[in-house]
């Protein structure tokens, strides 16, 4: 009997085959490549109307900052948003995979998408990875059950907050939180607490930097306001200019201009579908 | 039909070089409840009959017409429960290349993937073809689009069309009326004529479906009392 061509779900699981190997290999002297890991401050908390979620916008490679402004406020459904800490593709990946189950859900119950469905499809994943999917969440949202945050832990554990903190940041931001948090902020007041704790991680730890994130999340309503404070520009740039020294040589100097018209020619051979 | 010694196997042809099998799921789909689909100037309707085994049948629990994604929409004719199937497995392809290709899937991908699905289970052992031609219509860059998918696995491109019951009738009705030009308003009353042609009994807003795209690119079913409210314009 021939196989249908269906998709046949994997057995589940991470496939530790290569584990005993890769122990060898360190073993003889090499070196792992590192990953990206996104040394961070998210953080989120329920105000009044809804949930607020902020990110710092640091990705660091060890000790070097890879990329100054990167986007740690994921999308999930027009109504819930996630913030990943740890490793930078982990959490871009596992995000993006639940975003797009939840969006097959919303087709198949024709209703909007649920936090609590949204926790479930991450901390089932996570736990059947056993704490290899390096991917530290903050998740938050308002359905018509009202608004919820969340945190979800590497191995698969969860929590169910009024506020939070993840990342390499969370205490600077927690201890900011513990201290001025009360319940039925107003947005403004929420926003500001927010900011304040973000700003509390990029400052006081080396993981976390560069600008400050954050996404209001109401019933009905988003508003995801990207780089809401830049607390770190570039000020120093020098006088002197920065251009080749004496001693080099330039061979060749040509500039070639960036075409502003692009010709579109109607009526062409259409392309093989 | 001398035919019928080959008509048990899915995999055998007949000597006359058809697939009897397929033959045979082509007469289930026009045995089905009638639909239809009209490709209007600035958008697409599609629309069917929606007749309910007997009153006591809760209708708000019945839908036909089905989105794939935002941009497209679906109706068949033929066995339910066999449509069902293919709209979740192209809701799955849908999401699948969108999350390759970060972009939505033009209409005419969406239609390839499922007519190869359907195909599929006309070259395979153990199954049976689907017993459903499915509507597909939808909008995306290359403007308002409408497709046939045949349980053989042939899609068609089609400016009007019906399938179902009533289809000799309904398709002379659409050729005699249909216009290139034609707004998505008088689309929908003319979809509206079409499916009274051969109704029998009252047509009203819990009987019949109607599902429009037009210019918006968002797919909508439209509720009971706006079908009445079209049926009061044509009526």
């Amino acid at each position: 009997m021939s196989k249908i061509a269906e998709s046949v779900p994997p057995k589940g699981g991470f496939s530790f085959d290569l584990c005993k190997r890769n122990e060898m290999l360190v073993q003889k002297g090499l070196k792992q490549p590192s990953f990206l890991k996104t040394g961070t401050t998210i953080v989120g908390l329920v105000f009044k109307d809804g949930v607020i979620l902020g990110a710092d916008t640091r990705a660091t490679e060890g000790p070097i900052v890879a990329d100054k402004n990167c986007e740690k406020i994921h999308y999930m459904a027009p109504n819930i948003y996630c913030c990943g800490a740890g490793t930078a593709a982990d959490t871009e990946a596992v995000t993006d995979m639940v975003s797009s189950q939840l969006k097959l859900h919303r087709f198949h119950t024709g209703r909007d998408s649920r936090v609590v469905t949204a926790l479930t499809l991450l901390k089932s994943h996570l736990f059947s990875y056993q704490g290899h999917v390096s991917a530290a969440l903050v998740l938050g949202g308002v359905d018509v059950t009202g608004p919820h945050l969340h945190t979800i832990y590497p191995h698969g554990s969860t929590d169910t907050l009024p506020f939070a903190t993840m990342g390499s940041g969370s205490l600077a931001a927690m201890a900011v939180f513990e201290s001025k948090y009360r319940e039925g902020l107003s947005r403004d007041e929420g926003v500001t607490l927010v900011a304040e704790a973000i700003c509390s991680g990029i400052f006081n730890d080396l993981g976390s930097g560069s600008n400050v994130d954050i996404c209001v999340i109401t019933k009905g309503e988003k508003e995801y306001l990207r780089n809401y404070m830049l607390p770190n520009p570039r000020t120093y740039v020098s006088e002197k200019g920065y251009s080749f020294s004496k001693k080099t040589e330039v061979l060749l100097t040509k500039i070639t201009p960036l075409r502003e018209l692009v010709e579109v020619i109607e009526g062409g051979d259409a392309m093989e579908e | 039909m001398g035919d019928s010694q080959y008509s048990f196997s899915l995999t055998t042809f007949s000597p006359s070089g058809k697939l009897v099998q397929i033959e045979h799921a082509l007469t289930a789909v026009g045995s089905g409840q009638t639909s239809l689909g009209i490709k209007a100037a600035n958008g697409v309707v599609i629309a069917t009959e929606k007749k309910l085994p007997s009153i006591l049948v809760d209708e708000t629990s019945v839908q036909k017409i089905q989105i794939l994604t935002p941009n497209i929409g679906v109706v068949y004719s033929g066995m339910g429960p066999d449509s069902r199937v293919l709209v979740r497995k192209s809701r799955k392809q849908a999401e699948q290349y969108f999350r390759l290709y970060k972009e939505p899937i033009p209409v005419t991908q969406l239609v390839r993937e499922t007519a190869t699905v359907m195909q599929e289970f006309t070259q395979s052992g153990g199954v049976r073809p689907f017993g459903v031609s499915l509507l597909v219509a939808g909008y995306d860059d290359k403007g308002p689009q409408l497709y046939q998918v045949d349980p053989s696995g042939s899609y068609f491109s089609w400016k009007a069309s019906a399938m179902g019951k009533n289809v000799s009738n309904a398709k002379t009705f659409l050729e005699k009326r249909y216009d290139e030009e034609t707004e998505l308003d008088d689309a929908v009353h003319t979809a509206i004529l079409t499916l009274k042609e051969g109704f029998e009994g009252q047509i009203s807003g819990k009987n019949i479906e109607i599902g429009v795209i037009d210019n918006d690119k968002i797919f909508r079913i439209l509720t009971p009392s706006e079908i009445e409210d079209y049926l009061n314009e044509v009526a």
